[in-house]
């Protein structure tokens, strides 16, 4: 076994070998100034749900923050000490020219779980983890794969206006109804499902129909307030049989689909769960209101939602 | 139950709806403090005590629709929540006791969970 193990991860460092950190890295570094508290860095931590925090100084990175460091503060009651007093400053960082295997190397070597990239004046430009490392191969995987091609051109191509559940023509200029959830607060989320109810209890639809309509509408639009980081559409068409929904986003899209869909897991910040979002039930609810659900995602480049809700006489003859 | 006899066992003060409180009949009545719990199991014509205060929750009240909220454990209510819930017609009450009193009485009264709606 090994041997072959071997060889495939000799092939494969061919493939990535110019893999550089700059690639690799997370820009936008959540970091903390040396003057702050081991309290402050750790509820940081909490929050951002990380286990490491460079620390900076006009722009140059002085030293890091781990769990363990906590820990140890919090053991010699010390977590109300400056950060400078405690934190890790003998640091093995990564400029961001050094390549996959010199990267690998560094990980092997030292047993850290993260670098600091640093550029020639040590200023802190990204931080990378194996974690990331991985995203990267399977980001250089995607670009390898016809078959990745083929799913971006349903978010990209001419797809995008056929229905991804039917693939009849769907011309959304056309749609009976339009909302345009361009708001980032979250505490307006529902404003469009609330509108879309009335407007369909206005064409006559049933109150028990236009209530599960505009209950999984809600959650769709509350994910692309919470979640995409962009703004969305949602847009309703009425047909003799049914009501079609497609809540749309340009966002940054669902990285495992799979895994946003099982009951429970979110992705929320505590800040969200204490406005009453984040159980993870949001997709789930949706399943549960419409009668046919399709989502399809891609990294970078939004989400669409689309259901289908029979109208009673049609589903029961259905 | 009327609403005006419920309001009076939370000890609620009434933000939104006094209009209704002599006529609205409740039977039945859920808590929960995820919005998402809500939109999973609330049935028409309930109230909902939650923890939760702010507008969206008068929303999704009105969304499945909820007959009434009660808020329970927060010291203050949102000038837009109480808003909210006048513009949708939902009376909305706060009351001062803890949720599980607040449900633990309610229950008491013979007010019904949403089983067997
Ligand atoms: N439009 C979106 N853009 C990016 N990510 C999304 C989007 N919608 C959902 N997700 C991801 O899918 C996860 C699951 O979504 P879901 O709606 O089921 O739960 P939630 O929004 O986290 O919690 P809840 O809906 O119960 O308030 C989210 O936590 C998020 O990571
Ligand atoms: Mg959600």
């Amino acid at each position: 076994m090994k041997p072959t193990v071997d060889k495939l991860i000799d092939q494969m460092q061919m493939l990535f070998k110019d893999l550089a950190a700059k690639d690799l890295m997370v820009p936008n570094v959540i970091s903390i100034s040396p003057d702050r508290t081991m309290e402050q860095a750790k509820e940081l931590m909490r929050l951002k749900k990380i286990s490491g925090l460079p620390v900076v100084e006009n722009d140059i990175l002085v030293g890091l923050v781990s769990i363990e460091d906590i820990i140890k503060a919090l053991e010699r009651h010390r977590i109300h000490d400056p950060i400078y007093k405690i934190m890790t400053k003998n640091l093995v960082v990564v400029s961001p020219d050094e390549t996959l295997p010199q990267i690998f190397d560094k990980f092997t070597r030292t047993g850290f779980g993260r670098f600091p990239v640093v550029d020639d004046q040590k200023r802190l430009v990204g931080i990378i983890t194996k974690e990331d490392i991985l995203r990267g191969i399977l980001e250089e995987f995607r670009l390898l794969y016809v078959r990745d091609k083929r799913r971006q051109d349903v978010i990209d191509g001419e797809a995008l206006n056929r229905s991804l559940i039917t693939g009849e023509e769907i011309n959304k200029l056309g749609a009976d109804f339009a909302f345009s959830i361009d708001y980032v607060e979250v505490s307006l989320s529902g404003v469009g499902a609330a509108r879309l109810k009335d407007f369909l209890k206005g064409r006559g639809i049933e109150e028990e129909i236009a209530r599960k309509v505009a209950i999984a509408s809600y959650e769709a639009e509350t994910n692309v307030v919470i979640h995409s980081g962009s703004s969305g559409n949602i847009y309703c068409f009425l047909y003799p049989e049914y009501i079609r929904v497609r809540v749309e986003d340009h966002g940054k899209g669902i990285e495992d689909l799979d895994k946003a869909m099982q009951e429970g897991y979110s992705t929320a910040t505590d800040q969200i769960r204490e406005m009453g979002f984040g159980a993870g039930m949001g997709i789930s609810n949706m399943h549960r209101y419409s009668d046919k659900m399709v989502i399809v995602s891609e990294v970078g480049k939004g989400v669409i939602v689309e259901m289908q809700f029979f109208l009673k006489d049609a589903a029961n003859s259905a | 139950m009327k609403l005006i006899d419920i309001s009076k066992i939370l000890e609620a003060k009434v933000y939104s709806g006094e209009e209704k409180l002599n006529d609205l009949e409740i039977d039945r009545a859920g808590a929960a403090d995820m919005m998402s719990d809500v939109l999973a199991f609330a049935k028409p014509g309930m109230l909902l005590i939650t923890g939760l205060n702010t507008p969206q929750v008068v929303r999704t009240a009105s969304i499945v629709g909820i007959a009434t909220v009660v808020i329970v454990r927060k010291k203050q209510i949102p000038a837009e929540t109480i808003q909210a819930a006048k513009m949708f017609g939902i009376p909305l009450l706060h009351s001062p006791l803890p949720m599980y009193t607040a449900c633990g009485v309610l229950y008491a009264h013979n007010l019904k969970d949403i089983r067997a709606f």
